[in-house]
């Protein structure tokens, strides 16, 4: 919330301010394939505090998990290209040595991964793995390693651990495997987590538990989280801050509570419409973001949502809309024509006419006439 | 904090607490599956055979059931069975084999002798096959693990590296792979056994030869670790063990090698019977030990002319290599299994 830093990645220059554990400024991430270059995150700037947790929420193929590891400094050896600048706790991580970063990753800043059943190697002992980094950064004797992995074990809410170090992972569940995940990467108390769709591959009941628990350390070690996840519902409750990301860009930034309050960007809301809702009948189909994320090797003119994007008008295909503050401090979108703009609450309009009066004859006089506002109202409700 | 239907690995009672609560429940691991063990008795046979085999060839010299040195050159003849102090130079069949005869009649002469029967010089085929295993099973192994050793280093870092690494380590097992296997070991072996020694017993080293078969085995491992490993590198495991700082060394030989160990296992396994037939190859061509030392695979060339009149001859020490490698397939098996942890349901 006490954010004084502005986010249009023009003026990203990172100035140091207390508190600041992360700051990211127009990361640029892209891979070189045999179709062309993938731009997977391009221009991304944001910053994290201590103690805070940030979610970043997105459909497949937004970006967000390669966000993180462009972050981490996690990538592929070859074919990769970053650009931009990452200050993590003052140092810049992306002019590092593969033999610094090494020095920071799992000390400073760990990574729990998406699918606990392919995460943890299938023929080592648990309480090996999770003596891993113990051993790799603190030099812990094997002995000890131990000791403290049958503590994190107890930590992260897993009983009897004396008996789970002899396990292997296939024995475990997948909650389990998940906790001993997080356990690994807690096991030489990080800074910052990032947790790159910690509960996807788990079901329900389980994914609150992990998330708790996720909560519960952040809070307990004083530990910056990064949430990367495709459901709000996961973020909602768990992060102070979130992202929305679209075809590697951030389209929408804001204090968590504001974002699910007064969201400009159509994307967001279309992501929150997406939510099967408890209230609902039974066999209501579930609302869907209807085309798919964009080709990012050649991504749309104009903004990248245009194409999908309901209340698209004909400036969208033109121009990319820049990051902009809302009202709120700490609020920015990227939307010529967000929510709550007159040519959204036009279309919002005719979208619920249907249903309403299907028979009505003055609909069919309408488009013309919503083709006609853009340029004029609907700019000055973005700007 | 716990929660309480995670507690139990025992999945059927979580199943049965699930079915009860009608409530969904973590999906716990599948119970276990009872594995089809193979039968303890035939583990413990193929024990005992290695065990015998072993044993008796590291003792040939004393154990009252190999007959003679047959190792020693001067002392060749003393593997003769003998009849009144001659030896008796005739393919006699194995005591057992009651409906077979001698392929010379000698008056007085037992009509058959020995487990395995005789060869054509009159030895004993049983006593050979016992100091034939030291040579054969020596060979066997070394090159296999020298193959093991270098192949697996090749492998490994040519499919975590890729690169030039791989691209070198790729175009130089085609090139060997190219070439004639049997070629390439004739040519290793008399490059290495020095021409001027005119003492026939040490020109022909034993080492020539497992060099000459490592190499024979070094493309194929280097293949199918490199194979391995560049499908294991790409697993999640591998990137979590990165996000914790592990180097290269540690993620190569930590987290990859062990999943690559089983596969290794078994290949090496065919590959020992392979070599130990292969060393018979280079024997038929005069280029394993010196002459009356017996290798396994030399004396089932040796025999494999006199096939129709006496089976034995070829028969017999093909049948304890049989023995043998079904044996270490056995056991490789229980040992794959050993390893093998993980659980196919994932």
């Amino acid at each position: 919330m006490t954010r004084p830093r502005s986010a249009g990645h023009l003026q990203g220059e990172g100035r140091p301010q207390t508190g600041t554990l992360l700051e990211v400024t127009d990361l640029r991430t892209s891979f070189q394939t045999a179709l062309g270059t993938v731009r997977a995150v391009d221009g991304v700037t944001f910053s994290l505090d201590r103690g805070r947790a940030l979610g970043i929420v997105g459909e497949s193929g937004s970006g967000k998990t390669i966000l993180s590891r462009s972050v981490m400094g996690l990538l592929p050896r070859r074919n990769v290209e970053r650009e931009g600048s990452v200050r993590f706790q003052g140092q810049e991580l992306t002019t590092m040595s593969l033999k610094e970063r090494r020095e920071i990753w799992g000390a400073e800043m760990a990574m729990i991964f998406q699918d606990p059943m392919t995460s943890l190697n299938p023929v080592m002992k648990i309480g090996k793995q999770i003596a891993e980094p113990l051993r790799i950064h603190l030099d812990l004797t094997r002995s000890a390693a131990m000791g403290t992995a049958l503590r994190l074990l107890d930590d992260v809410g897993i009983p009897e651990p004396d008996k789970r170090v002899d396990q292997y992972p296939h024995e475990l569940s997948g909650g389990m495997r998940q906790r001993v995940m997080i356990a690994m990467a807690l096991a030489c108390g990080p800074t910052l987590l990032f947790a790159d769709e910690p509960t996807t591959a788990l079901d329900v009941t389980v994914q609150a538990q992990i998330l708790d628990l996720i909560e519960a350390q952040r809070r307990d070690r004083n530990m910056s989280v990064i949430l990367v996840t495709h459901d709000l519902g996961v973020v909602a409750s768990h992060t102070d801050e979130i992202i929305v990301m679209y075809a590697g860009q951030i389209v929408e930034r804001a204090p968590t509570a504001v974002l699910f309050r007064e969201m400009r960007m159509p994307y967001t809301e279309a992501l929150l419409e997406s939510i099967p809702r408890l209230e609902n009948p039974s066999h209501t189909p579930l609302r869907v973001i209807p085309g798919r994320p964009p080709d990012l090797i050649n991504p749309p003119v104009g903004c990248r949502f245009s194409p999908r994007c309901p209340y698209v008008q004909d400036d969208c295909r033109e121009s990319a809309p820049p990051l902009v503050e809302a009202e709120t401090p700490g609020h920015v979108y990227a939307c010529w024509h967000p929510v709550g703009s007159p040519v959204w609450a036009e279309i919002k309009a005719r979208q619920a006419a249907p249903h309403a009066a299907s028979a009505e004859p003055a609909a069919s006089t309408s488009p013309p006439a919503a083709t006609a506002i853009p340029s004029a109202s609907a700019t000055d409700g973005a700007r | 904090m716990t929660d309480m239907l995670e507690t139990p690995v025992d999945a059927e009672l979580a199943g049965a607490i699930a079915a009860a609560a009608g409530g969904p429940i973590d999906q716990g691991p599948a119970p276990p599956r009872r594995y089809k063990r193979r039968g303890r008795v035939t583990i413990w046979l193929a024990v005992a055979w290695l065990v015998f085999l072993v044993f008796s060839a590291v003792g040939a010299s004393w154990l009252p059931y190999v007959k003679h040195s047959c190792s020693q050159y001067d002392n060749a003849l003393q593997c003769s069975t003998y009849n009144k102090g001659t030896p008796l130079k005739i393919e006699r069949p194995p005591v057992w084999a009651v409906w077979a005869h001698s392929t010379t009649h000698l008056p007085g002469a037992p009509e058959r002798a020995g487990w395995m029967g005789t060869d054509r010089n009159g030895y004993d085929i049983f006593s050979r096959v016992i100091y034939g295993a030291r040579i054969s099973l020596t060979i066997g192994v070394l090159s296999i693990t020298f193959g093991l050793l270098i192949g697996g280093t090749l492998g490994l870092l040519s499919g975590y590296h890729r690169g030039w690494v791989d691209r070198v380590t790729d175009n130089t097992m085609n090139i060997m792979l190219a070439f004639p296997a049997l070629l390439l070991a004739i040519f290793v072996v008399t490059f290495f056994n020095s021409p001027d020694s005119t003492d026939e017993v040490t020109a022909r080293k034993i080492w020539p030869i497992i060099l000459a078969l490592a190499l024979l085995s070094i493309p194929p491992l280097t293949r199918l670790v490199r194979a391995n490993t560049l499908s294991y590198a790409q697993r999640d495991f591998v990137l979590a063990a990165r996000s914790v700082g592990a180097n290269d060394r540690r993620i190569v030989f930590r987290e990859i090698l062990p999943n690559v160990v089983p596969s290794m296992i078994s290949f090496a396994l065919t590959g020992l019977a392979l070599l130990i037939v292969a060393e018979g190859a280079l024997a038929y061509l005069g280029l394993s030990v010196q002459a009356p030392t017996p290798t396994w695979g030399k004396m089932i060339y040796a025999g494999k002319d006199r096939l129709q009149d006496a089976w034995w001859i070829a028969l017999m020490p093909a049948f304890v290599l049989f023995l043998t490698i079904l044996s270490i397939n056995l056991l490789g098996d229980v040992v794959a299994e050993r390893f093998n942890i993980r659980d196919k349901i994932e």
